[in-house]
């Protein structure tokens, strides 16, 4: 029986957040897992940030992870792995895309953007384990860029503590994609996987 | 393994759904007939499910202009006999509320439910407004559940329970439970498709003030009955702990904050619970069962303190001693959290908070300077983006003739667009309600001398902007209003409307043109301009200002989200631009300062397109001092 598992999964709009706590609850569910999640969809989406919350366990009741209850965090982006911080603890695994996507705000003047030790540090100093990982570059090898997402959903798959299988969570993938799509999405997930054990 | 979907007929199975969907779901197995709704976010994927299997299931859904007319044809197939809901968001219920205050004395005949998304947070709306005072001012009955799973089953139940009373009910979801994403137990589809037929009575559908008296007793008789049904509808659940002080009332998705409190702080033991999923009216006598078993209670709702009230006046009239707290320790303010509830319920117990909530805000606030501000922005190669900076352009113009420091006012609508509030495009002066803009042009017209150029979108247009623009024809109000014509409904998800020729059933259908709406108006000049040809933008909406009377700039151009889908599908290529790095002066940067186009980036010290998201429409390369923007 798995009590409770939380996975935030942060980035801006159009990173592909939405898809990742679909395929992921998806195959939660195939797994016989109870699953409970939330999103903000419409004006949230354009460019701005985004956080998706899946949670797994008997014991979960409320769409909305608690504060200091995140169990794995998923950022697609730099200075959203940041944002997010204070749904970590200790025992909390921060996965940790290094892409960064400056808004105009930053390029304008009106705001400011964190550099990587910035980020890396903080985040070190909150929770134990922080896993680095370009997975732009990752998703190139993998045949696309656009697969990022995937390329992430597989790091994630990596932690041991996820209760998910890794078989359906790559079921779940091979259901979404047709064909040759299918293809390119399973190996960024498998690159993705070996990514972060390695890391 | 068979892929499991929407309309299969599986019941006991799972499915992992999106609370939109799992209501949707609901009322595909109360087999209803037809469903009609006009799209706004949190609400609108209920009828793009719908919308979805409506042929092999043979519902008719529709988008409708508007929502009141969406309540009016759902109203007019429950007249008739057969199952009818109507979905919007919850200002989309404002729309709807005049024929919704007459269609409670008439009652529903085939089960009607009125499904109000409301928006706590104000995560994607212009206000928080709790429309449960809507439904109590109408004697309206409202099921609101507390989970994506107990929504559909509500839903299913919904339509029966509007037949057995005779009521129109209002389901009343949030955004957490409508964007909220759960495994579903399924049950069984309803295969029932009923004939209707219209029979005249105009005792009861005929509204002179005789009707009105006539019906309104009857109307508050039907409610009573509900009044007294509702203590034994398994949505309301009363669990009473011995020797429990404290009691809690919480109503819809509260509730699920509230199990997490109770289970993170282990007062399993010690807290009674009242789970409220008709908050209109309430449960009476369960509320009175645990009024009188504790010695204080706490009252969780979100938003208006509407449950908290009627619960007061319960113990007032059973004049039981109990203290009642609500708004005093639960804000009234944004959605609720576990964290809210448990700081709530700390207060009234000695309960140890599990962690200290306030650690956790000092490190969210010590990190806050270094974080990017990223308000939503316009897509890459947005039209609006180039609209919006030819109305500035074009109004800055005849601003200077009214003389120095005159500024154009330009209201705003709701749409995409809005996010042309920002900076750097700073291009949206109100935002009010649907079709507000051109309202609130007609009105400043009569009070300051400056340019006032209002926008909308089309499906906006379509929707509220008619009668304002006819107003100003009427009332001889000096305005400009800019039609932003994306022939879709883009910040929604892409509905169709009337301008787009087909229906949210896929059939063709007539074109309707802004245009051709504002010449048979009496608009004397109307003119249509695409956004990226720029100069000629800004020329044709320079002469529509400086018109004297009101005029129509119809600026057209598809969606760039919509038309990179479509040139994806066709096999066509987009062409991004880049920047001639020998020609570019870096210092100038009036393409960063101006446009806050996301494909414009800084690297390495340099201005520079990013490829990928390019859509190539050229708006930069044309305001460019340096020519520097080109295009292979």
């Amino acid at each position: 029986m798995v009590k409770e598992f939380n996975v935030l999964i942060a980035g801006v709009g159009g990173q592909g957040v939405i898809l990742m706590s679909e395929l992921l609850g998806k195959a939660a569910v195939r797994d016989g897992l109870r699953v409970r999640g939330s999103e903000v969809l419409g004006m949230a989406i354009r460019g701005g940030s985004v956080v998706s919350m899946i949670r797994l366990g008997d014991e979960v009741y409320g769409p909305l992870i608690p504060l200091g209850k995140g169990d794995a965090l998923v950022a697609m982006e730099l200075a959203e792995g940041l944002r997010n911080i204070a749904y970590l603890s200790k025992s909390s695994v921060v996965i940790l895309n290094t892409q960064r996507i400056v808004p105009a705000t930053v390029l304008i003047g009106k705001s400011n953007y964190p550099s990587l030790e910035e980020v890396v540090e903080i985040l070190n100093a909150i929770s134990n384990r922080v896993v680095r990982l370009d997975a732009a570059r990752i998703a190139e090898e993998a045949g696309s860029f656009m697969t990022a997402n995937i390329v992430m959903l597989g790091a994630l798959s990596a932690i041991s503590q996820l209760p998910v299988k890794v078989k359906t969570i790559k079921e779940s993938i091979q259901d979404h994609f047709s064909g040759k799509l299918a293809q390119v999405n399973l190996k960024a997930f498998d690159l993705g996987y070996q990514a972060c054990q390695q890391a | 393994m068979k892929e499991l979907a929407i309309s299969s007929d599986a019941p006991g199975e799972k499915l992992f759904l999106l609370g939109n969907e799992a209501i949707a779901r609901g009322a595909i197995e109360a087999g209803v007939q037809v469903a009609a709704a006009y799209p706004g976010t949190p609400s609108s994927e209920i009828m793009e499910t719908l919308a979805s299997v409506a042929k092999d299931l043979d519902i008719y859904v529709e988008w409708s202009t508007n929502e009141k007319v969406a309540f009016e044809i759902a109203l007019a197939a429950s007249i008739c006999g057969v199952r009818a809901m109507a979905a919007m968001k919850h200002v989309g219920v404002n729309v709807a509320h005049d024929p919704l205050m007459i269609a409670s004395y008439i009652g529903a005949k085939g089960g009607l439910v009125l499904v109000s998304a409301d928006d706590p947070g104000a995560w994607s709306s212009q206000n928080e407004q709790d429309n449960r005072y809507i439904a109590e001012q109408s004697y309206m009955p409202v099921l609101e559940p507390s989970s994506v799973q107990e929504a559909k089953d509500m839903m299913a139940d919904a339509f029966e329970l509007s037949e057995k009373f005779k009521q129109i009910f209002m389901f009343r979801t949030v955004t957490r439970v409508s964007h909220g994403r759960s495994d579903v137990v399924l049950g069984e589809i309803s295969r029932e498709r009923r004939k209707g037929s219209f029979r005249k009575d105009p005792s009861w559908l005929v509204y002179t003030p005789a009707e009105a008296r006539k019906n309104k007793p009857l109307m508050i008789k039907r409610f009573a009955r509900i009044k007294e049904a509702v203590n034994t509808l398994p949505y309301n659940q009363l669990s009473v702990k011995d020797g429990a002080k404290l009691g809690i009332i919480s109503c819809g998705i509260s509730y699920s904050y509230t199990l997490e409190a109770i289970k993170w702080l282990e007062l399993d033991d010690k807290v009674s619970v009242l789970k409220i999923g008709t908050p209109n009216p309430l449960p009476e006598e369960l509320v009175k069962k645990l009024l009188t078993s504790v010695k204080e209670v706490l009252v969780i709702e979100e938003l208006e303190p509407f449950v908290e009230t009627h619960v007061k006046a319960v113990a007032g009239e059973a004049n039981i001693p109990v203290k009642i707290h609500g708004k005093d320790l639960i804000p009234a303010v944004g959605e609720l959290s576990t964290r809210k509830v448990i700081e709530a319920v700390v207060r009234l117990t000695k309960a140890k908070p599990p962690v200290d909530f306030k650690d956790l805000d000092k490190i969210s606030e010590d990190i806050a300077p270094l974080l990017p501000w990223r308000p939503p922005i316009l897509c890459p190669g947005c039209p609006h983006r180039a609209s919006h900076y030819a109305i500035k352009v074009a109004a800055r113009r005849v601003a200077r003739d009214y003389g120095k420091g005159v500024e154009p006012v330009y209201p705003g609508d709701i749409g995409c667009y809005d996010m042309g509030v920002n900076p750097p495009l700073e291009a949206v002066d109100t935002t009010i309600c649907m079709g507000g803009s051109f309202g609130i042009a007609n009105g400043l017209a009569h009070i300051i001398k400056a340019p006032i150029v209002a926008h909308m979108g089309d499906s906006t247009f379509f929707h509220a902007g008619i009668p304002p623009l006819i107003n100003a024809v009427y009332n001889k109000a000096n305005i400009t209003m800019v039609v932003l014509d994306n022939s879709t409904t883009a910040m929604t998800g892409f509905q169709p409307h009337p301008g787009t020729g087909y229906t949210a059933m896929g059939q063709e259908t007539v074109q309707l043109r802004a245009e051709d709406i504002a010449r048979a108006c009496g608009v004397k000049f109307v003119e249509v301009i695409d956004p990226f040809e720029l100069s000629k933008a800004i020329k044709t909406i320079e002469a529509a200002i400086r018109f004297d009377g009101p005029s129509v700039v119809v600026s057209r151009r598809p969606c760039a989200t919509e038309e990179l889908r479509e040139k994806k599908k066709k096999g066509e290529k987009v062409i991004p631009c880049y920047i001639d790095q020998d020609k570019c002066n870096l210092k100038c940067a009036v393409c960063v300062r101006l446009l806050g186009c996301p494909a414009i980036v800084r690297k390495e010290g340099k201005t520079v397109i990013d490829s990928f998201t390019c859509t190539g429409c050229r708006l930069c390369a044309q305001i460019c001092p340096h020519r520097a923007i080109k295009q292979e």
